[in-house]
């Protein structure tokens, strides 16, 4: 309980942030827009046999896209005012740090997919599945962005914490989400195809989800502070290089 | 005894690995179906089970580095994703020539397949940030190899999970007699050659942390 009240209260400060300038939601929503006109120049002229298996991607292409922007983002501003240690130094619980910053970027995505979702629907014949089905397409946007912001959010942290090189989360991040983004892409066809099965595509979802949610969290603290003293290995000197 | 076990691993592994080469290609009798690209069996599926091997040694080590933030699983971690790395390629390389011999195409995007090539994809991610990553990031990336470790069972029961064009898991079990007598050698001496490989860049990881630390003494000492 004392983890989500701090949660909640951090989420709050970053809300409050975040409505000062929009910066992450203006940034991140308009790269969905440029994403769907892309897309939509590329794939306009598409009969709707072929733009059945095309939509699901261009959903998810672009949501993988707009994630990566977003977590870099989100963890930027901590990284230019150094604010990160300062949260870590807080007496607040680290994994309260974890959930706050993964439900800020979740709900931008959210956010994001309310532009993306419609418009592949406008835009592509194929879609009118989600305009039928709106529960469950919120439901799938949902899990499937779930489970790739709770490992974006662990990785994206533990690289705000080095000094540059962030630019490294491109690739670790498409490797490991590449799993949930595949599921997302079979459920999301199967909601297109009015699939009976789907209830059991976005229940399999939701269980990966929380797996993913609790490793994470899991490994959270051990990735951006480690796990006690290192007295078994002494640091190299600056200006001489490190032997791998 | 423990300093010469990777050279005599690979000591070992050098007659097996001829005399293997020799059994699959002159005394294995050729596969009724799929004729003489099955041979690529005898090597692909120890290289498959290798990688995973190496990817599980791997997690684990990352676990304990992040534990017990120990050099030697660090070491450890690294020297196995290396070898997780080649065996992998082997496999990514061998499975598409035996498909297309067999299945038509190089790559049916099956669910073995496709868990595979993620699992080497994480493999890379992993050395890449090793490598390039800032100094800072060793943690990152020993969290990074517990997740291509959980990849693993995955892998193994992709073909029980879901509809594939791979065999299933007991083929090598059902070989017949004289297939199963050429399918251990190779085994063994591939095994004993990433063993072998994997001692001996862990002792030389572990050397150079020394080597370091050695040196951080001197300049301090002066």
């Amino acid at each position: 309980m004392r983890i989500v009240r701090q949660a909640v209260l951090l989420l709050r400060s970053e809300l409050r942030q975040e409505l000062r300038d929009f910066e992450l939601l203006l940034s991140a929503g308009f790269f969905t827009l440029v994403l769907l006109a892309m897309f939509y120049l590329s794939f306009a002229s598409l009969p709707v046999k072929h733009s059945l298996p095309a939509v699901p991607a261009m959903l998810w292409l672009t949501i993988a896209f707009v994630g990566v922007l977003t977590l870099t983002r989100a963890f930027d501003r901590e990284r230019e005012a150094d604010t990160l240690r300062a949260l870590l130094a807080a007496p607040i619980e680290r994994l309260a740090i974890y959930l706050a910053k993964a439900a800020l970027c979740l709900m931008v995505l959210m956010l994001c997919c309310l532009v993306l979702v419609p418009g592949l629907w406008l835009m592509f014949p194929a879609g009118s599945a989600f305009a039928d089905q709106p529960g469950q397409t919120a439901l799938l946007v949902l899990l499937g962005c779930g489970g790739y912001v709770a490992i974006g959010t662990l990785f994206a942290a533990g690289l705000a914490t080095g000094a540059g090189k962030n630019t490294l989360l491109f690739i670790i991040l498409y490797p490991l989400t590449t799993p949930i983004l595949m599921y997302a892409l079979a459920t999301t066809r199967a909601l297109l195809d009015h699939h009976p099965d789907l209830p059991s595509f976005l229940g399999q979802m939701a269980a990966l989800d929380l797996i993913l949610v609790a490793l994470a969290a899991l490994l959270f603290e051990t990735v951006l502070v480690g796990a006690g003293p290192n007295l078994s290995r002494k640091p190299a000197r600056e200006g001489r290089p490190v032997r791998r | 005894m423990r300093k010469i076990l990777p050279d005599l691993c690979l000591l070992a592994a050098m007659p097996l690995l001829v005399y293997s080469v020799h059994r699959v290609f002159l005394e294995t009798p050729i596969e009724r179906q799929m004729g003489t690209a099955f041979k690529i069996f005898f090597f692909h599926v120890p290289m498959g089970w290798l990688c995973m091997l190496m990817a599980v040694i791997c997690g684990i080590a990352a676990g304990v580095e992040l534990r017990r933030r120990s050099a030697l699983a660090s070491a450890v971690a690294l020297a196995a994703a290396e070898m997780g790395f080649i065996t992998g390629l082997g496999v990514l390389l061998t499975g598409p020539i035996w498909g297309s011999a067999t299945w038509g195409t190089p790559w049916t995007g099956d669910a073995r397949q496709v868990t595979t090539a993620l699992l080497w994809l994480v493999i890379v991610a992993y050395l890449l940030l090793r490598h390039y990553g800032p100094r800072s990031s060793d943690r990152l990336a020993a969290a990074l190899a517990i997740f291509g470790a959980v990849n693993v069972p995955i892998i193994y029961y992709a073909v029980k999970l879901w509809k594939t064009t791979h065999p299933s898991t007991g083929v090598v079990a059902s070989l017949p007699p004289e297939m199963w007598a050429s399918f251990w050698p190779g085994l063994i001496a591939l095994a004993l050659c990433s063993l072998g490989l994997f001692g001996l860049r862990t002792r030389q990881l572990v050397l150079a942390d020394e080597l370091d630390a050695a040196w951080v003494r001197v300049e301090d000492n002066h």
